[in-house]
């Protein structure tokens, strides 16, 4: 134990005597430290932005969107949410299944909105009463459209929290305007809390008008829809309603025509795509820890030649091999390690700020294993300068100038 | 207390021509003997000495140090060995100069893996303050004066109670009055303490320290 304590003493000493050639060997592991952590705490950081974007949804959501888009966990090449369409038909139908609470279908269309301050192109989401409560919304002002509005075909929306400010300056102002679709007049009636985000991962909720369906028929004559959102009594039934849907839909449908999702399993083929992507830069990030070790190698046997004589003569003072062996490593474990420290300082560092325009965080788990990591670099790359010292043969490295 | 039989050094050139640093050679040393083993430059004293000190191994021939046969022990047993039973004093002082005077006589405490009768501070201060070097104990080495170095360099050896000191050429590096007062502290060890001490010189007058000469020439015992 004295042992150990001494040794890291030395070294200690021994780095504040050569503090700029102990920073320059450090700095390789650094910058490579520092890269491995910030990339990390960006994909944990996106991970859970696209997770809490999902979150909202509640776990007994069931979507059936045309096409195939999920195949083995993944995105499948020929994904396309666009090909082919619902109708009333499958309104029906899903009504008919057991534990199926409500059935929201989704229509979406592109219109000019004349705001009172500002006039721009947005998209109308036109659905049923459920969608609050499947989407997750809560009012800010006014009122959702209800059950007797979609019976009526009333000609009501109700608008993100960002539409509201961005277009009439506060979500007061914007309730009794109108809106015109096509030269049909809507009256906003109410605006919704402001749900955040928006921008990678997931579509802003908070940019969007919100419409009954019934009366999207007017610009839907079709009467076809793109999605269908199920909800089940709760998230126990989500796989046994899975199963009946498809059962049902394939007496209607081909297999490729449709698709039966869930939030958390679009959630997991999103987070998976980001981490692969994410592993792929770490691992570019990781190779500078290399190219680290290889520096603290180099220095390594610079120290052990410029150190032969003191080799000798610990040596001859009764030093065994192990212990020439463990000082070496220690130094170089000790060089590793306070480049890995600096590295991750600097890294949350880097994180403070990016947490101002990104959700990216650092968890214990990456610092230690960014300690882990970069304390395993020492070792690797310090233990074969540390055994060409202790394999010096005494005699030689005491009568060594 | 040492026995070297038959020893031979042999360092091979190339393949016609075998240089022997120390040939068949035949040396005993009983405890508490001061010894002197002497010969001019390149007749093989250090060779004898560094061998005798367990920092090299002969290449025929064996060597006993306490009855045990040092071609049959490990490397660690002989790094035991030199820590515990042997202490060096070099012609070049070989102290670390970027420990202190005092690390530098505590170092062989650090790599004794045997409990301690001692405590090491106590022990490393107490033979500094005897050998006049008080007020030099955090003093870095290459700070002193080559007397003052030697002499750390002694209390280095002693600080693990060992039998035996080699001393090569101690006083190679001093001027001849340094050089005196360095040999009465070797004599003084080896009549008051009982350390056993052989003492590599080319200088007769240091020889005369010891109460036997070994005479070398050539890598022979002559």
């Amino acid at each position: 134990m004295k042992n150990i304590i001494f040794i890291f003493k030395s070294a200690i000493d021994d780095f504040s005597r050569n503090k700029l050639r102990t920073f320059l060997t450090s700095l390789g592991i650094l910058i490579g430290v520092f890269a491995v952590v910030v990339l990390i705490a960006l994909g944990l950081g996106l991970k859970k932005y696209i997770s809490d974007q999902f979150e909202a949804m509640g776990k007994n959501t069931i979507f059936l969107v045309p096409g195939r888009i999920l195949s083995g966990g993944g995105f499948s090449g020929s994904a396309s949410s666009f090909t082919g369409s619902f109708d009333n038909r499958d309104i029906e139908i899903l009504k008919r299944i057991d534990n199926v609470v409500s059935v929201g279908p989704l229509t979406l269309k592109s219109i000019k909105v004349n705001g009172l301050i500002k006039e721009d192109f947005a998209d109308i989401m036109f659905s049923s009463e459920v969608l609050p409560d499947i989407m997750g919304f809560e009012i800010e002002t006014g009122r959702f459209f209800d059950k007797t509005d979609v019976t009526k075909r009333a000609k009501v929306v109700f608008i993100g929290n960002k539409i509201a400010t961005d277009y009439y300056g506060s979500a007061e102002n914007a309730i009794g305007q109108k809106v015109t679709v096509n030269n049909v007049k809507f009256m906003i009636i109410g605006v919704t809390k402001s749900k955040g985000g928006g921008g990678m991962g997931g579509p802003d909720y908070d940019s969007y008008l919100y419409g009954p369906y019934t009366t999207g028929y007017i610009f839907n004559p079709d009467k076809k829809f793109f999605r269908l959102m199920v909800k089940t009594t709760n998230e126990n039934y989500v796989a046994q309603v899975k199963e009946d849907i498809k059962k049902e839909f394939l007496k209607r449908y081909e297999e490729e025509e449709f698709s039966v999702v869930e939030p958390t399993e679009l959630l997991s083929a999103i987070t998976s795509i980001f981490s692969v992507l994410n592993l792929i830069l770490v691992a570019i990030a990781a190779i500078s820890l290399l190219v680290g070790g290889i520096g603290i190698m180099n220095i390594m046997y610079v120290t052990v030649s410029d150190r032969i004589k003191e080799i000798g003569i610990r040596r001859a003072i009764g030093a065994r091999k192990s212990d020439i062996l463990s000082q070496f490593l220690a130094e170089a474990v000790l060089l590793s390690s306070i480049g890995g420290i600096l590295g991750i300082a600097l890294a949350y560092f880097g994180v403070f700020f990016a947490q101002k325009f990104f959700p990216a965080y650092i968890d214990l788990l990456t610092v230690a294993i960014a300690l882990g990591v970069s304390s395993a670099i020492g070792i690797t790359f310090g233990v074969f300068p540390a055994r060409k010292a202790a394999n010096l043969e005494p005699v030689e490295a005491i009568r060594y100038e | 207390m040492i026995k070297l039989v038959n020893v031979s050094k042999e360092y091979i050139i190339d393949s016609e021509y075998t240089f022997y640093a120390l040939k068949k050679a035949n040396v005993e040393i009983k405890e508490k003997e001061f010894v002197s083993i002497m010969g001019p430059s390149g007749s093989g004293k250090s060779t004898l000495m560094h061998i005798i000190g367990l920092l090299d191994k002969p290449t025929t021939g064996k060597v006993f140090i306490l009855e045990r046969e040092i071609s049959k022990i490990t490397d660690d047993q002989l790094s035991t060995l030199r820590n515990e039973f042997v202490g060096f004093v070099f012609q070049q002082f070989n102290l670390i100069n970027k420990l202190t005077v005092l690390e530098n006589v505590m170092l062989p405490t650090i790599y004794c893996r045997k409990e301690l009768d001692f405590d090491p501070t106590d022990r490393a201060v107490e033979i500094l303050e005897n050998f006049g070097l008080k007020g030099k104990m955090n003093s870095y080495p290459n700070k002193l004066s080559g007397g003052q170095q030697q002499r750390v360099a002694i209390a280095r050896a002693l600080m693990m109670k060992p039998k035996l000191i080699l001393a090569d050429e101690p006083t190679g590096n001093l001027d001849s009055k340094t050089g005196h007062e360095i040999m009465m502290l070797l004599e003084k060890l080896n009549k008051e303490e009982k350390i056993t001490i052989v003492l590599v010189t080319h200088e007769t007058d240091i020889a005369a320290y010891a109460k036997r000469v070994i005479k070398i020439r050539d890598g022979e015992i002559v």
